[in-house]
């Protein structure tokens, strides 16, 4: 049973005029996201065009005009990047696609290919799967057993695409048991 | 034949084990002699095929583990000890399974394994970060046996993307969603492996992009939310071919068999992948029994 429709996309992917902060991988690329966001910039996190790409990696858009100070924001908040491309023309968005099984006293949410299930009455988390990176294993052991409240956010402990998927997972999760709890 | 499978644990030293996999009476995963966590990804995996390896009595798996939480530290260590472990292990199937996904480690090992022995010799098998760094890197088409699950299958089909998360909409379970498609474009662009399992409500089995099997049943849906049991199939599988089972068999046999237990156990989504592993002894007397290939290889 689908609980969730996808949101729509919040990403415009032919925007004119941005460019796109590079990194060594997905950690930095998190931490300068929420760096230049802290600092009131609308950066969006998209993949990398393709001839830039390693594999699990990940890019910030944001427009070309706001570049000088964007840095100064960076480098206020030690957040290195590789380097500046002056386009994004290659690259893509993150799947967003979100969708949930009701278990009767569980609830599993999927987003692309990383799934959380949590108890509905308590707001556990019972499991994680899904996946193929090496902090996903790490994320369970660190998850499995706290509630979406006590547990920290898989984006703040996890280094990869597949730790940021599972972060929107949990983002759904505690939406839900939040929503139930007011109901 | 034997098994050598290259993953990591989550321990974040970048620390490298080697070596035999054994379960001790106690559950604990033990790789040439030292203890590691077991939990979801490659420890759930080795546990599997360690379960085929007892009950088949052949070789056990042979492990190459390196410490990672996902800087890709330990990714990196197991790739540098590659070719000293396929000598050391004598493997002849070979699984990449939890690996940050570092596509230039990845066509670097399939060229060094394709100059040292043809890959005539050897066979391939991925999933996980083994799976999504063989299909970026444009070498998924040398491999044997690759596992996605729904959510994978349409990044296998997809040329322009490098991981799961960036598979457009259609191709990860929305409306249209169609598996055995997926598999056909996977195949077509060369972004799969000959043979496919793709985990599923109803599993699906292909080659060369055409499905030749579907498990459906025992249907048990709490398999899905159990961090783990896509790692066990994985498992499975890999161990049966290493025991000399054809491709398609083994993973027919892979995906019945971890159904199976899940029926034993009653599955529900706390469960632990662990639990799974203790009813494949119950599981493979049930399926694996059955197979006259299998008798031969024990005999």
């Amino acid at each position: 049973m689908k609980l969730f429709r996808s949101k729509a996309k919040d990403h415009k992917e032919a925007d004119d005029g941005l460019g796109l902060f590079l990194f060594d991988d997905v950690s930095a690329a998190l931490k300068a996201e929420k760096a230049l966001k802290s600092g009131g910039y609308d950066a969006k996190l998209v993949a990398p065009p393709a001839n830039l790409r390693t594999g699990c990696d990940l890019a910030v858009a944001l427009p070309r005009v706001e570049y000088p100070g964007a840095v100064r924001t960076l480098e206020a908040y030690h957040a290195d990047f590789k380097e500046w491309a002056d386009t994004q023309a290659g690259s893509a968005a993150l799947a967003d696609l979100v969708s949930a099984v009701d278990f009767g006293d569980w609830i599993m949410v999927r987003a692309a290919n990383m799934k959380m299930t949590v108890e509905k009455s308590s707001g556990r988390i019972i499991n994680t799967s899904g996946g193929g990176c090496p902090d996903i294993p790490y994320l369970n052991l660190e998850l499995v057993g706290k509630t979406v409240w006590e547990a920290p956010p898989p984006r703040s402990l996890g280094f990869t695409l597949c730790g940021l998927m599972l972060d929107r997972a949990y983002r759904e999760c505690k939406e839900y048991v939040e929503r139930r709890g007011e109901a | 034949m034997s098994l050598l499978v290259v993953g990591t644990i989550p321990i974040g030293s970048g620390r490298v084990f080697a070596g035999p996999v054994e379960r001790a009476t106690d559950g604990a995963l033990s790789i040439g002699g030292e203890r590691c966590p077991v939990c979801q990804g490659t420890p759930a995996m080795l546990l599997a095929a360690e379960a085929v390896s007892r009950y088949l009595a052949t070789p056990q798996p042979y492990a190459l583990l390196g410490g990672d939480l996902g800087r890709g530290d330990g990714t990196r260590a197991v790739y540098d000890r590659l070719e000293e472990a396929v000598g050391e292990s004598h493997a002849r199937v070979i699984a990449f399974h939890y690996l940050q996904p570092i596509m230039a480690l990845m066509r670097g090992a399939v060229e060094s394994l394709e100059s040292r022995t043809g890959l005539g010799e050897l066979m391939l098998v991925a999933d996980a970060g083994g799976m999504y760094a063989a299909k970026a890197s444009g070498v998924a088409s040398h491999f044997e046996l690759m596992t996605p699950d729904v959510g994978e299958v349409g990044f296998l089909a997809d040329p322009n993307v490098s991981h799961p998360a960036y598979a457009a909409r259609h191709l990860l379970g929305g409306d249209g969603f169609d598996p055995a498609d997926l598999a056909r474009r996977a195949a077509e662009t060369r972004g799969a492996a000959r043979v496919l399992l793709i985990k599923g409500v109803t599993d699906r089995i292909t080659v060369g992009g055409e499905v030749v099997a579907s498990v459906d049943s025992p249907d048990v849906p709490a398999l899905e939310a159990i961090g783990g049991t896509g790692d066990t199939i994985t498992g499975l599988a890999a161990a049966l071919i290493a025991a000399g089972v054809p491709t398609v068999e083994a993973a027919v046999c892979a995906a019945r068999v971890n159904r199976e237990a899940g029926r034993c156990l009653n599955a529900r989504p706390y469960h632990r992948a662990t639990d799974l592993v203790d009813q494949f002894p119950a599981a493979l007397a049930e399926h694996v029994g059955s197979m006259d290939v299998l008798r031969v290889s024990r005999a």
